[in-house]
């Protein structure tokens, strides 16, 4: 997300803006010039997304459900409570269900109608996750989908599936992953990706540069 | 609606294309609809039904043609037509402006702005806590046979599918009726569990389990 003012790549006056891209641009102009809405106000909308709401928070709160057995507890019983207290919660996060990988289990989520996702805690959704392709199979071939996403689950793991119809908002809570042992939060919070959270890859224990 | 929107289990759209880098926005334009439509609720200027049930009418072909933000900037012209925010050909008309070269505007408006973030982070309230659910975890329920023609949040693959209830998530009020903001009290809403084979018949793979949020109303006892 903080490439979206780069797409344009340099070119910004040579490359010819698409029919959709001039008529949001229109749509913007009306109501700023109707005085309805204002332009820094939708450049605070966008900060707020680029900045501080994003797959780090969720990354944030599996590290603590991994190092704290009680708070992973809380976790589990009431997801929003508990994800409140680390600071994260507000639109489409209010009702929060954490469901836990474990030996034999592998959660995944989709929104098979729309685009339904816990913003607060990974931000907004891929367009991968909002693709026909996954919304169709990701409920009617998982094992399927998952092996495009390059995850080969053992064979006595079962998938389950979240289709997200209401307004339940699911993180997944991945395993974590053996080679961790002894490592700190913030270490353990950086192997934390969005995909895992969502339920289509695994964390993986590789150190990053500090 | 049994739209295109409904996806769950169709064929033909191929693998699941992943982009590395970017994946949230492709374009400067897109975060700005998200944006301003955003800033259109927080003002009031949109009326008509939510904008997932304006999506869902949109003609199927272009539905799949567009965009997810193009679907978006869609609703949203839709709905500030309908509350008279703006008429139909206003948008071509600034089009054709800034088509010669005329800057767009740009306002200042601090309150707005601190408004509409505190809006997202302050969100919608949770789900009600459900005081007398007519099914518990455990129980075997079936979902409806159903063909509504407005928006529901019942998909058409678990229809007449029988599965088991996991948890009592809460109550909301129904989006078949409150997308078109018609009057209805909050229900309980299941967490129903599904095998795959009841949805889908054999397969080569090992069973899976699909679960879905599914309203009171659209379940009945097995």
């Amino acid at each position: 997300m903080s490439d979206v003012h780069d797409n344009d790549g340099g070119h910004h006056h040579e490359r010819l803006a698409s029919p959709i891209e001039l008529r949001a641009r229109a749509l913007e102009a009306l109501l700023v010039e109707k005085g309805l809405v204002s332009t820094d106000a939708i450049d605070a909308v966008i900060e707020l997304f680029e900045n501080d709401v994003g797959p780090q928070n969720g990354a944030k709160v599996v590290a603590r459900a991994w190092v704290d057995p009680a708070y992973r507890e809380r976790l589990l019983a009431d997801g929003a409570a508990a994800i409140a207290e680390l600071g994260f919660g507000g639109a489409e996060g209010n009702t929060m269900v954490v469901v836990p990988n474990g030996p034999g289990v592998h959660n995944a989520v989709v929104c098979t109608l729309c685009s339904c996702y816990p913003w607060p805690v990974l931000g907004l959704p891929p367009s991968w996750y909002k693709s026909a392709p996954y919304r169709a199979r990701m409920v009617s071939e998982p094992y399927a989908v998952l092996r495009e996403f390059g995850l080969e689950l053992p064979a006595e793991t079962t998938i389950r599936v979240w289709d997200s119809t209401a307004e339940v908002r699911y993180l997944v809570l991945p395993e974590r992953p053996s080679g961790t042992e002894g490592w700190d939060e913030e270490a353990l919070a950086a192997i934390v990706k969005r995909d895992a959270m969502i339920g289509v890859a695994v964390p993986v224990a590789v150190q990053t540069p500090a | 609606m049994d739209g295109v929107h409904d996806m769950g289990g169709m064929h033909g759209f191929g693998p699941v294309v992943v982009e590395r880098g970017d994946e949230v926005f492709h374009e400067a334009w897109e975060p700005r609809v998200f944006a301003l439509y955003h800033l259109s609720n927080v003002r009031g200027l949109v009326g008509g039904p939510n904008g997932r049930a304006i999506r869902e009418s949109m003609d199927p072909a272009h539905y799949l043609e567009a965009s997810y933000y193009e679907r978006w900037l869609w609703s949203a012209e839709r709905r500030l037509e309908a509350k008279g925010t703006i008429a139909p050909d206003e948008v071509e008309v600034m089009m054709a402006r800034l088509a010669v070269s005329e800057a767009p505007p740009t306002a200042a408006d601090p309150q707005l702005a601190a408004e509409a973030v505190a809006q997202l982070r302050e969100g919608s309230p949770p789900m009600g806590i459900a005081a007398n659910p007519r099914f518990a975890p455990g129980d075997h329920v079936r979902v409806r046979r159903m063909h509504p023609d407005g928006h529901t949040r019942c998909p058409r693959y678990v229809r007449g599918a029988g599965g088991v209830v996991e948890r009592v998530q809460g109550t909301d009020r129904l989006p078949d009726k409150a997308a078109y903001g018609l009057p209805t009290e909050p229900e309980p809403v299941y967490a129903v569990a599904f095998a795959s084979q009841d949805l889908w018949g054999e397969s080569d793979e090992p069973p899976w389990t699909v679960l879905l949020d599914l309203f009171e109303t659209y379940l009945e006892p097995a």
